[in-house]
C-alpha cells in the first residue's frame, strides 16, 4: 500500500505542484518571522549586554511615558562621588544621555535617521564597554564641538571640519565635526553626536551638575546582583532605580521591542493569511485528484484494500507534500529572514546576516504549521476516498463529486451565519466599547466561516447573475464557461473562497479607515478653531526656543501651548487610572472649540483644577467639585478639583483615556521640565492667513524637526497615519491575492485536465485555440468576481459593524469607499484573467486526437 | 424510413462529384527501424451524396485516414483535398476553421458537451462560428432525428441512443460538406444502433449529404452504398452494395481465421419499417 501510495504521490508531482507552493509560503513567513526576530533581540541581547555597566543608576520613572512629554529625568552628578565610596565599587561614572535632540546641517536639513529612530545626544566618556571607537579626528572640547557616528556621516554626507546646528532642549547651538566615531558593535540604528560632558550637561539637561544616568563598575569578586544589593543599601532612597547589566539590556531591548514585535505580528499575520487561504488550495487540490481516481480508488477497494487503508494512503500522500512543503519553506523562510535583515540594514540598523539564529523552535515550528496544514486540509478529503464503493471501478460515472447534495452545509452554514449575524447585531447595539469589540471579533469569525461552509450553496444564484450576460456576449463560449464555473460548485466554491477571505479584511478594514477618516476630519473641523498649528508629524515634543521663536513672529497673535504628560488619578470609585494628559495654555477657546456639560475652560484651567469627559466621571464616580488625587512623574502628588466636565465624542485612544486636561500652569508646578508637543497660532487682527503662515515658515526654517499646518493640512497628517494602516492591509491583500491566483490556476488546470476529451471534442468540432482560450478565461474571471462579491460584501458587513464599535468612541461617520471597492471588483476580473493565461494555454496546446482518444 | 439498406440502390445524388480525395497518403509512426505505417501511399475518392463505409481490422489504420481526411491530424506524406481545397500543409487555424464549417462529426461516444443541452450541443458548431443556423434546415433535421421533445435536456437525461441522434443532428445542422462518423453504434444496443444507421442512410438519401463512416461491424457497414476495406495501411478491397453476410465473408477471407467480433453483428437482415 505504501508503495502505490508513493508511486501515485510521484504521478501527482505536477499537480501538487501549487499546493506545495502554498504551503512553501505559509512555512516561509512563519520561520522567516521567527529567525528575524530570534536573530535581532540575540544581536541586540548582546549588544546591549556587552555594552551595560555592572550596574546602572537612574531616576526612577514612576509612571511609563505612552506619549512623550519631553521632560528629561536627571540626578545629581555627585552622586557618582558617593556611590564610588560604596564598598565593592570600582568606579562610578556620570553618564549624560538625552534621545530626541535635533542635528541639523548646512541647508537645515537633519542629520538624523528618517526612519522615526532618534538622534542621541551623549556626553564622550569612552570605556571599554563603548559601543563605538574613534577612528577619525578628536574628542570634542568645549561648547562648540561634536563627534559622530560614521553610518550617518556616510548617510549624510557629514565630514569632519562641518559645521552643524544642535537643536536641544535647553536651544540651539552652532557646533563643528571634530571627529568621527564607528560603531565596534551593531548599530540600532540611531544617530549618536557626542560632546564634552559640560557641554552636554549645559546644553542638553540644562542642568551643569546633572546627569541622566550613573555607570557602576563592580570590584573584583563582586557580582552584578551583589553589588546592586549593596549600592541599593547605600542610597536608601525610592527615587533611584538600580540595573545590574543584564537587567539593563533587557529592559533596552524591550523598549526596541516594541517595533520588532510589529514586525514580527506583521510577519505572522503574512503567515496566517498564507496558512487560511493555503488551506483552501490544498483541499481542492486533494478533493480534485480523488474525484479523478475514483475509478483507481474504487479497483483498490475492489482488490481488498479496506477504508482505513485508502483513508491512510490519501493522508500520507498529503504528509509527504507537507514534508517537502515544510522543508522548501523553512529554507525559503531563511531566505526571508536574510532580505528582511538586509533591508533593517538599509534603514541603518546593520546586523550581521553571518550571525543569523536559527533556534530549534524555528524548524519544529516549521514543520508543525506545513504538516498541520496540509494534514488538515486534506483530511476531509481523505474521509471521501475512503468513502469510494468498490462498484466505483466498474462504474462509468464521470466524477463523483459533482451530485452530492449540500444539505449539510446549508443546515450548518446558515446555524452558523445566524449566530455570526446575532453576534454582529449584538456588535452594533453594543453600548461598551470592550463588550462591542469581542461581540465583533466573534461575528466577524463566525460569519467568515458561514461563508466558507455555505459559499458552495452560493455559487449557483450568485454565478447566475455575474455570468448571465456572457451566454448573449460571448455566445456558446459564454455559456460553457458559465456553465463550466457552476459545474461543481464545491470546487468552484473553495476555490473563489481564497480570494474571498483576503477581499473581505481589505473591505471591512477600508470602509473602518474611510470611516475614521471621515471622522476625524468632522472632529477637526468641528473642534480645531486655530489658524494654525505647530508640530511633529510623530507628536515628539520640541525645545521651548521654538516656541519663544513662534511668538516673536511677526502677524502672530495669540500663542497657545499644549503640552501631554503621565498621571494616574485615583478616582472616587477605587480605580486608580493610568494615562496621558494634556496641558494648555490659557485661552483655550480660541484655538479649540469644546463642548463642556458642566464648567467651561477658564474653571478648567484654573489653578489646581482640571477637566474631563462626563462619561468617564460619571463611570467612576466623580463630580463637578470633586477632588481627585493626581500622581505626576516623579512621585509628586496633588489634590485636583473638578472644574469642567466635557461633552466631547472623541475622549479616548492613543494610550488616555478620560479626556483629562488642565491648566500647563498646573502641569509646570507640579512637573517642569516638559517640552510643547504643539503649539496652536492665531494671527493678530489685520494679518493674513498666507501671510502668517509664510511669516511662520520663515521662522521654523532653521527647525527641521516641526512644521506648520492649517486644518487642511492637519487633515493630510491624520490622514497619512491612518493610511499606514492601511498600506498593511494591501501588503496582506497583495499576499492573499498571490495564493489565491495560485488557488484558482491549480483549479482550472485541474480541470483542464479533468475535461481533456470535452475540450478534444470541442476542437474537432471547430472550436479555434483562442476561443478555448476565452472560454477558461471567462471561466476563471466569473470565479475571482464570485469571490470578489462575496469577499467584499462580507467585508462592507464587516465595516459597516466595525464603524459601530468606532462611533462608541466617538468616531460617529459612517463612510464606504465606493472607489475602492470598484477599484477591487475591476482588479479581481484582472486577477482570473492572469489566473488563466497557463491552464488556458495548456488547453489550447492539447492535441486534438489525444484528447479524443483521452480516457 | 422506406428502404433497408441492404436493398439499397444509388439514388439521383450519387455520382455528381468526388466529396474528398486522397493521394499518395502516408502516416507514419516512429522513426528508423521502429516506424510503422499506419497507412502506406493511399489512394481514395470519397464520392458526394453517398455513403461510405472504411472496414478493417483492428490497426488497419481505418481510424487514421478517417482522421487525415478530416483535418484531425497531419501526413507525413501524399495530399488530402476536401472539395477543391487541400488541405494537407493548411495551418491549425485553418483546419480548425474548415472542421467547424465544412466537416461533420459523430464519435463512438462523448459526442456532446455535458453543459449544454441538446439544441445548444446541435447548433454549437454555428455558434462558435457566429453564424446563425438555417431554421428551416434545422427544423427539418431535429424532425427527422425525432429531437424535437428533447430540445432541453441535457446529455446526462438523455440515453446513449438519443445522445447519438443529438451528435447525429449536430454533424447534419450546418449542411456540411462531409460527415464522418467514427463507430457511430459502437457504444449503443442494436435497436439503438439500427436507427442511427437508419439516419444517415436517411441524412445521404433525404438530404443529399456525404457520410463517411469507420466501423468494424460488417452490418452497420451494409447500410453504406460503398465499403472500402482497409488491411495493414492499405485499401485492399472495396464492395458496393454491400450486404452484411458478403462482407463478413470478404473480412474472413483477408484474415483467414475469424477476423473480428462476430458476436456484436447485427442480424443480417434488418427489420423493415414501415
Amino acid at each position: 500500500m505504501l508503495k502505490a501510495t508513493l508511486r501515485s504521490f510521484l504521478a501527482h508531482k505536477g499537480r501538487l505542484l501549487l499546493s506545495a507552493l502554498a504551503v512553501i509560503l505559509s512555512v516561509a513567513f512563519v520561520a522567516g518571522s521567527l529567525i528575524f526576530s530570534d536573530t535581532v533581540s540575540r544581536t541586540f541581547d548582546r549588544l546591549f549586554a556587552s555594552t551595560a555597566a555592572d550596574v546602572t543608576v537612574t531616576p526612577k520613572e514612576t509612571l511609563d511615558e505612552t506619549i512623550p512629554s519631553g521632560q528629561t529625568l536627571t540626578l545629581p552628578a555627585s552622586l557618582a562621588d558617593r556611590l564610588a565610596k560604596v564598598d565593592g565599587v570600582a568606579a562610578a561614572r556620570p553618564d549624560v544621555d538625552v534621545e530626541g535632540i535635533t542635528v541639523a546641517d548646512k541647508d537645515r536639513e537633519s542629520v538624523g535617521p528618517t526612519t522615526g529612530a532618534p538622534t542621541i545626544g551623549t556626553a564622550w566618556n569612552p570605556t571599554e564597554r563603548s559601543p563605538v571607537e574613534l577612528t577619525s579626528g578628536h574628542a570634542p572640547k568645549g561648547d562648540g564641538q561634536v563627534m559622530i557616528d560614521a553610518d550617518t556621516a556616510d548617510d549624510k554626507d557629514v565630514r569632519i571640519g562641518d559645521r552643524l546646528t544642535v537643536i536641544g532642549q535647553e536651544g540651539s547651538f552652532p557646533v563643528e565635526v571634530v571627529g568621527i566615531v564607528t560603531f565596534t558593535t551593531t548599530n540600532p540604528g540611531a544617530a549618536l553626536v557626542f560632546f564634552d560632558t559640560p557641554t552636554a550637561q549645559t546644553k542638553l539637561i540644562g542642568d551643569p551638575k546633572g546627569a541622566t544616568s550613573i555607570s557602576l563598575d563592580a570590584a573584583e569578586g563582586v557580582s552584578d546582583a551583589d553589588l546592586k544589593r549593596r549600592v541599593a543599601a547605600a542610597l536608601d532612597s525610592g527615587a533611584y532605580e538600580l540595573r545590574t547589566a543584564d537587567e539593563q539590556a533587557e529592559s533596552d531591548v524591550e523598549q526596541l521591542g516594541g517595533f520588532l514585535d510589529i514586525i514580527k505580528y506583521v510577519m505572522l499575520g503574512f503567515a496566517g493569511v498564507a496558512v487560511l487561504v493555503g488551506v483552501f488550495l490544498i483541499v481542492n487540490t486533494f478533493s480534485m485528484l480523488i474525484a479523478q481516481r475514483t475509478r483507481e480508488l474504487g479497483l483498490l477497494r475492489a482488490l481488498g484494500a479496506d477504508r482505513r487503508q485508502v483513508r491512510r494512503s490519501v493522508l500520507t500522500e498529503a504528509l509527504l507534500l507537507g514534508l517537502v512543503g515544510s522543508t522548501a519553506g523553512l529554507a525559503a523562510g531563511i531566505g526571508l529572514a536574510v532580505g528582511l535583515i538586509e533591508l533593517m540594514g538599509l534603514m541603518g540598523m546593520n546586523i550581521r546576516t553571518t550571525e543569523m539564529v536559527i533556534g530549534w523552535g524555528t524548524p519544529v515550528t516549521a514543520y508543525v504549521v506545513g504538516l498541520g496544514v496540509t494534514f488538515v486540509a486534506a483530511y476531509l478529503p481523505a474521509r471521501r476516498a475512503a468513502g469510494v464503493s468498490p462498484m466505483a471501478a466498474l462504474a462509468d460515472a464521470e466524477i463523483a463529486d459533482i451530485g452530492r447534495p449540500l444539505r449539510l452545509r446549508a443546515i450548518v452554514g446558515s446555524v452558523v451565519g445566524a449566530a455570526g449575524a446575532a453576534a454582529l447585531v449584538g456588535c452594533a447595539t453594543a453600548s461598551k466599547t470592550s463588550s462591542a469589540a469581542s461581540l465583533l471579533g466573534l461575528g466577524v469569525l463566525l460569519t467568515l466561516i458561514a461563508t466558507v461552509i455555505a459559499g458552495p450553496l452560493l455559487v449557483r444564484p450568485v454565478i447566475r447573475v455575474l455570468g448571465g450576460a456572457f451566454p448573449a456576449v460571448f455566445g456558446s463560449i459564454g455559456r460553457m464557461s458559465q456553465r463550466n464555473a457552476l459545474r461543481n460548485p464545491r470546487r468552484t466554491g473553495a476555490t473563489a473562497a481564497a480570494l474571498m477571505v483576503g477581499l473581505a479584511l481589505v473591505g471591512g478594514m477600508s470602509v473602518a479607515s474611510a470611516s475614521m477618516t471621515k471622522s476625524f476630519d468632522q472632529q477637526i473641523d468641528k473642534t480645531l478653531g486655530a489658524d494654525f498649528v505647530v508640530q511633529n508629524a510623530n507628536f515628539v515634543p520640541f525645545p521651548r526656543e521654538i516656541t519663544e521663536r513662534i511668538r516673536d513672529t511677526e502677524g502672530v497673535g495669540l500663542v497657545v501651548r499644549l503640552q501631554f504628560t503621565t498621571i494616574a488619578v485615583r478616582l472616587p470609585d477605587g480605580d486608580r487610572v493610568k494615562t496621558t494628559a494634556a496641558a494648555y495654555e490659557p485661552k483655550l477657546d480660541e484655538v479649540a472649540n469644546i463642548t463642556y456639560a458642566q464648567g467651561d475652560s477658564a474653571a478648567a484651567l484654573a489653578a489646581g483644577h482640571l477637566a474631563m469627559d462626563k462619561d468617564f466621571a460619571e463611570d467612576h464616580g466623580v463630580r463637578l467639585g470633586s477632588t481627585v488625587p493626581v500622581e505626576f512623574q516623579g512621585d509628586r502628588r496633588a489634590e485636583l478639583t473638578v472644574g469642567a466636565l466635557t461633552d466631547q465624542e472623541s475622549a479616548d485612544g492613543f494610550g488616555s483615556q478620560g479626556g483629562i486636561y488642565f491648566g500647563l500652569a498646573t502641569l509646570e508646578k507640579y512637573a517642569p521640565g516638559g517640552q510643547d508637543a504643539a503649539v496652536y497660532v492665531n494671527a493678530a487682527s489685520g494679518t493674513g492667513a498666507d501671510d502668517l503662515r509664510a511669516g511662520l515658515e520663515k521662522t521654523l526654517d532653521p527647525y527641521p524637526q516641526v512644521q506648520v499646518r492649517d486644518i487642511a493640512d492637519y487633515k493630510d497628517l491624520v490622514h497619512d497615519q491612518i493610511a499606514v494602516l492601511l498600506y498593511l492591509v494591501y501588503a496582506l491583500l497583495g499576499l492573499a491575492i498571490i495564493i489565491a491566483v495560485l488557488g484558482v490556476v491549480n483549479t482550472l488546470a485541474l480541470s483542464v485536465v479533468e475535461r481533456t476529451r470535452e475540450i478534444g471534442l470541442l476542437r474537432a468540432i471547430g472550436l479555434a485555440r483562442r476561443q478555448l482560450r476565452r472560454m477558461i478565461r471567462l471561466e476563471s474571471v466569473v470565479i475571482a468576481v464570485f469571490g470578489a462579491v462575496l469577499g467584499l460584501a462580507l467585508g462592507l458587513v464587516w465595516g459597516v459593524c466595525t464603524q459601530q464599535v468606532l462611533a462608541l468612541q466617538g468616531m460617529n461617520a459612517l463612510a464606504i469607499p465606493w472607489g475602492t471597492i470598484v477599484a477591487v471588483m475591476i482588479g479581481s476580473a484582472v486577477v482570473g484573467v492572469v489566473a488563466a493565461l497557463l491552464p488556458a494555454l495548456r488547453a489550447s496546446r492539447m492535441n486534438v486526437l489525444a484528447a479524443i482518444a483521452h480516457e | 424510413m422506406s428502404t433497408a439498406a441492404a436493398q439499397y440502390v444509388p439514388g439521383p445524388a450519387s455520382a455528381d462529384g468526388v466529396a474528398a480525395r486522397a493521394r499518395g497518403l502516408t502516416k507514419a509512426y516512429g522513426s528508423g527501424e521502429t516506424t510503422v505505417l499506419a497507412l502506406d501511399a493511399v489512394d481514395v475518392d470519397i464520392a458526394r451524396g453517398r455513403f461510405t463505409a472504411v472496414m478493417g481490422p483492428s490497426g488497419s489504420g481505418k481510424s487514421t485516414l478517417m482522421h487525415c481526411l478530416a483535418g484531425l491530424d497531419n501526413v507525413s506524406a501524399g495530399q488530402v483535398w476536401l472539395g477543391d481545397t487541400e488541405i494537407t500543409g493548411l495551418k491549425d487555424r485553418e483546419l480548425t476553421r474548415l472542421r467547424r464549417d465544412r466537416i461533420g462529426f459523430m464519435f463512438q461516444s462523448f459526442n456532446l458537451i455535458p453543459t449544454l443541452n441538446a439544441a445548444e450541443n446541435i447548433t454549437l458548431p454555428m455558434d462558435i462560428a457566429g453564424k446563425k443556423p438555417d431554421e428551416k434546415w434545422l427544423d427539418q433535421v431535429i424532425d427527422t432525428l425525432g429531437l424535437r421533445d428533447r430540445l432541453a435536456h441535457r446529455p446526462s437525461q438523455l440515453s446513449g441512443g438519443q445522445q447519438q441522434r443529438v451528435a447525429c443532428a449536430r454533424a447534419l445542422a450546418s449542411r456540411p460538406e462531409l460527415i464522418f462518423a467514427d463507430e457511430p453504434t459502437g457504444n449503443l444496443d442494436s435497436r439503438a444502433g439500427l436507427e442511427v444507421l437508419g439516419f444517415l442512410r436517411d441524412a445521404v438519401d433525404q438530404l443529399g449529404q456525404t457520410v463517411v463512416m469507420v466501423t468494424h461491424d460488417p452490418g452497420a457497414a451494409a447500410h453504406s452504398d460503398l465499403v472500402l476495406f482497409l488491411g495493414d495501411g492499405r485499401i485492399v478491397d472495396e464492395m458496393e452494395r454491400p450486404t452484411a453476410e458478403a462482407v463478413l465473408e470478404r473480412m474472413r477471407l483477408f484474415a483467414g481465421t475469424n477476423p473480428m467480433a462476430s458476436d456484436q453483428a447485427p442480424p443480417p437482415e434488418p427489420p423493415e419499417k414501415g
